[in-house]
């Protein structure tokens, strides 16, 4: 038997100090991303969102505001199922691994190891979330004619992360079970996904929804956030509803277990209180909304008066005989544009009546009852107009339907003017058949006019559908009229307008 | 064999079953599946817009597929494969008998109420993605059965969605945007739900690596 060599005695473990605690953490962090079932469902969640949103969305014209907008409709809902999943998974673990009691007796407290997890699951998360936000950007950034990207849409999806992360992570913790992921996952869709479809109205609460971009009956619309700056109103308090609930959940997550010891349950608590506060908060603000004239919702303890101020910006015009002025974030309409009221233009410049120049104007907005908007979308009249909210590459909207609506409203504004001399001197008089004719012949000839029985409405009145009912002697004059090429007719005009204009014409002196 | 031990042949069948079942933890697949009912028979009442009438059945179907999925994992693995004789045809028989019930329970939610699509849709639906869960379990295991039902459901809501706003996605892959008669639709749900049911049979639900 050999003695034993005594071994000298290694240093005695230290207590850990604040110093070193950080460390501690981070390397509990780093052990959970590594070992985290996000980092998996990362595919997933891109593959969803390039089928589900991304293609939409890279399909509108490339304007900030519409880009930004959908996305923030459409991100947080699609990123919602694996995220949700994934968290309750982790969550979960725990107990699904009947491992809760071996770990009860490690040096961190439940609560610590859990935040750990919890913050792990979120980072990969916000990665998938971020990752999709920059992909629209960039994009949209090589696209745009105009602007910059809007950011708070962009906040408001990746605030929104965390919130999904915290109710999927606290309900694998409490149940884990081994149906917890799938129906705690289904239940935020549904809330998340059916939750804006309470929403009524501009004073409405459930507008806190982080999936609710602007106003809920107009959305992502060309015209709001672009002669106005975006409101970020609403989106400070989603964003302070999202924190607040996540604060929330995770606060009740270390009150729930007794494990954490009284200290860290009190501060649980606490975290907890203002977490739920300021979701509450959030949500009376919500209430408080009202649809500001620009399309945007303004909640007045939240408004800054100086983002009311229009936006600076030089037009872009078109080259044609009266130049089509725009806001340069709709300059890739204007071809498209000029193509639709061409003829037109070609027909009345230099008229009596007609304009120098033609200037696109900002829509006005208006709340009706419940979900209801009235759009102030009247013509100015004169040398202004709106552009239709239905521009190209929006869902359902068709480029032979932009250039039909940009005929019914500015090309027989244009018309109208010119040949009833103005709205204000055509307000008492009543269109002769000789007039008609030549608006009807004017104004997508063929296709407007050919009607069973004689016009019977005042000037004003005077609409596409209403010039459907020319007939008899009116309609064969405007057929011949339309058949005339825009130089002839404006020739004939130039000579005959006075005539015209007074009611000594029948519509067989026409051409 | 005796006389008795004949009377007494059906009881052990029964408690294989039953054993079966607990294993899988089905009484509460089926408390589940009635309470996804009780869910779309609630949501039912509100007044959805035309969005929400045809994705809110959806949602539910999916859920019912997601949890016959997870219940066909077994806690078990191999000493149940090397005694089970029995165990494919318990496997069909649970997993069958799960989705027969699901849509017997959500077409029973929709009586008197506006259910979009009706029963054939439930059954289509349903079928369809119970098939997916299965084959996820297969592949995947049964605690992560749930993944395919639901990513498909993101799809099939966004098949829906593009109803309203073209170009709309006509493909009878995406099963639950077709109409309810329509036989392509029918057809690949049946395909897939087929699939599944002989997969979970004979191949069982995989076993996980360690939870």
């Amino acid at each position: 038997m050999t003695a034993a060599t005594p071994v000298a005695p290694g240093p005695l473990p230290v207590a850990p100090r604040a110093g070193v605690a950080v460390p501690g953490l981070a390397r509990l962090l780093r052990l959970e991303l590594r070992h985290n079932a996000m980092l998996w469902l990362l595919p997933v969640a891109g593959a969803l969102f390039w089928f589900n949103g991304y293609r939409e969305i890279m399909a509108l014209p490339p304007m900030w505001n519409l880009r930004a907008m959908t996305l923030q409709n459409r991100l947080l809902l699609d990123l919602t199922i694996p995220v949700t999943a994934a968290a309750a998974w982790m969550g979960s673990r725990e107990g699904r691994r009947n491992v809760a009691d071996l770990v009860a007796g490690t040096a961190r407290p439940r609560w610590a190891r859990q935040l750990a997890t919890w913050a792990a699951t979120t980072a990969w998360a916000e990665v998938a979330c971020l990752a999709c936000i920059a992909a629209v950007y960039v994009m949209t950034a090589r696209q745009a004619s105009w602007g910059g990207p809007l950011w708070w849409p962009a906040v408001v999806s990746a605030a929104g992360i965390p919130a999904l992360t915290a109710i999927g992570f606290a309900a694998g913790a409490w149940f884990p079970g081994r149906f917890v992921t799938p129906l705690v996952t289904i239940v935020a869709f549904f809330g998340l996904g059916f939750g804006t479809q309470a929403a009524s109205g501009d004073h409405s609460y459930w507008q806190i929804s982080p999936l609710t971009a602007g106003a809920f009956d107009i959305g992502a619309a060309p015209g709001v956030a672009t002669f106005y700056h975006y409101l970020p109103d609403l989106s400070i308090a989603q964003v302070m509803f999202t924190t607040g609930i996540t604060f929330g959940i995770l606060g009740v997550l270390g009150v729930s277990s007794a494990l954490n010891g009284p200290r860290l349950r009190r501060l649980a608590a606490v975290i907890a209180a203002a977490g739920l506060a300021a979701a509450g908060t959030a949500v009376a603000l919500a209430g408080t909304g009202r649809l500001d004239p620009h399309g945007m919702i303004v909640i007045p303890a939240l408004h800054d008066a100086a983002s009311n101020q229009p936006v600076r910006y030089t037009p872009a015009c078109s080259r044609t005989a009266i130049p089509v002025c725009v806001h340069p974030a709709f300059a890739v309409f204007l071809p498209a544009m000029t193509a639709a009221v061409g003829p037109e233009l070609t027909e009345v410049a230099g008229l009596p009546g007609a304009p120098a120049r033609i200037s696109q104007v900002a829509e006005v907005y208006q709340q009706e009852p419940q979900n209801g908007i009235l759009s102030l979308a009247g013509v100015p009249g004169g040398s202004s107009f709106i552009l239709t909210d239905q521009v190209p590459g929006e869902p359902g909207a068709t480029s032979a339907q932009f250039a039909g609506d940009l005929q019914d409203t500015l090309g027989l504004q244009l018309i109208r003017d010119v040949i009833l001399g103005g709205n204000a001197s055509a307000a008492a008089a009543r269109p002769s058949q000789a007039q008609l004719a030549v608006i009807a012949a004017s104004v997508r000839p063929g296709a407007v006019w050919l009607g069973p029985s004689a016009a019977d409405v005042s000037a004003p009145e005077i609409s596409g559908r209403q010039l459907l009912t020319l007939s008899g002697p009116a309609a064969r004059a405007a057929r011949r009229f339309a058949a005339l090429p825009p130089a002839a007719k404006h020739a004939w005009l130039a000579q005959h307008l006075a005539a015209l204009r007074a009611g000594q014409m029948s519509p067989a002196q026409l051409p | 064999m005796t006389a008795g031990a004949i009377r007494q042949a059906p009881r052990p069948a029964l408690r294989l079953v039953w054993l079966h079942a607990a294993s899988r933890r089905l009484p509460a697949a089926v408390a589940l599946l009635a309470a996804c009912a009780a869910g779309l028979r609630a949501a039912l009442f509100w007044h959805w817009d035309a969005y929400g009438a045809l994705q809110l059945p959806l949602i539910f179907e999916a859920g019912c597929a997601a949890v016959i999925a997870v219940a066909a994992g077994s806690p078990f693995g191999d000493p149940e494969r090397a005694t089970g004789r029995w165990l494919p045809f318990l496997r069909l028989g649970a997993a069958a008998a799960l989705t027969a019930l699901a849509v017997a329970a959500l077409t029973a939610a929709g009586a008197g109420a506006h259910l979009s699509g009706g029963f054939l849709d439930v059954l289509r639906n349903v079928a369809g993605l119970t098939g997916i869960g299965l084959l996820c379990a297969v592949v995947l295991g049964g605690p992560l059965a749930w993944t395919g039902p639901l990513a498909y459901l993101m799809v099939s809501v966004y098949g829906l969605y593009t109803d309203w706003h073209p170009p709309t996605l006509s493909t009878p892959l995406i099963w639950p945007a077709r109409p309810p008669h329509d036989l392509g639709g029918a057809l690949c749900a049946a395909v897939v739900f087929a699939a599944g049911l002989i997969a979970i049979a004979v191949r069982g639900a995989r076993e996980p690596d360690g939870g």
